[in-house]
């Protein structure tokens, strides 16, 4: 089954001609945790998320992605790592990313495929001064 | 999810990570994950629910410096 229907594919076909700039989606696979309460034992997310990201990525020419096995600096699979222009910059997802979810990950998409910073100006300016290194997971559902 | 991801492309010292609560949930249960979307700086839970961009700026960055 496809992941959009013909409406939805045309309605995130425009929104990525936003884009400014390519996005590289990697989708890292490796040992899942599993099992996933509510899911059928044998499903397989890596599989899924690997489908998903293929189908999102068929609907712009300004995005790309590729699979790897156990990337460097990723610990729990499947993620996707949104990269503009290849570059790793820090923006990842954890999981298969369906349903309401599947906003998020194009969320990312939409936000690595801008040149500029979208936040407001005095909080560029509180993160200029940041000296240490710092990471914020936000725990989400698909539902 | 959008202002975590806002906050890694405006700083290279920022990761943002959003993580499906149900596929992972030992690491759901670690962080005491009860609401989403639960926020978590460097690995220690801090809040659950939306805010805006000023008050997730400045909860971020006071639980950096904790």
């Amino acid at each position: 089954m496809a992941i959009f229907r013909p409406e939805e594919q045309e309605k995130v076909r425009e929104i990525l001609t936003g884009l400014e700039r390519p996005v590289e989606l990697v989708v890292a696979l490796g040992p899942e945790e599993g099992p996933v309460p509510g899911a059928p034992p044998d499903f397989d997310f890596g599989a899924e998320t690997t489908r998903v990201v293929e189908e999102l990525c068929a609907l712009s020419e300004s995005l790309s992605f590729r699979v790897e096995q156990e990337p460097e600096g990723v610990a729990r699979f499947p993620a996707v790592l949104v990269r503009p222009e290849g570059e790793e910059v820090g923006v990842h997802y954890y999981g298969l990313p369906w349903g309401y979810e599947l906003g998020s990950l194009l969320g990312a998409v939409i936000e690595a495929g801008k040149r500029e910073p979208t936040l407001r100006p005095e909080s560029l300016e509180a993160l200029a001064g940041l000296d240490r290194d710092l990471s914020i997971d936000v725990f989400v559902t698909p539902t | 999810m959008l202002l975590a991801y806002r906050l890694a492309l405006a700083s290279p010292r920022i990761c943002a990570s959003a993580v499906e609560a149900t596929e992972f949930p030992r690491l759901a249960d670690e962080m005491d994950v009860t609401a989403v979307p639960t926020v978590v700086v460097n690995g220690a839970p801090q809040w659950a629910g939306s805010v805006p961009e000023r008050a997730f700026l400045e909860r971020v960055l006071a639980a950096t410096f904790e």
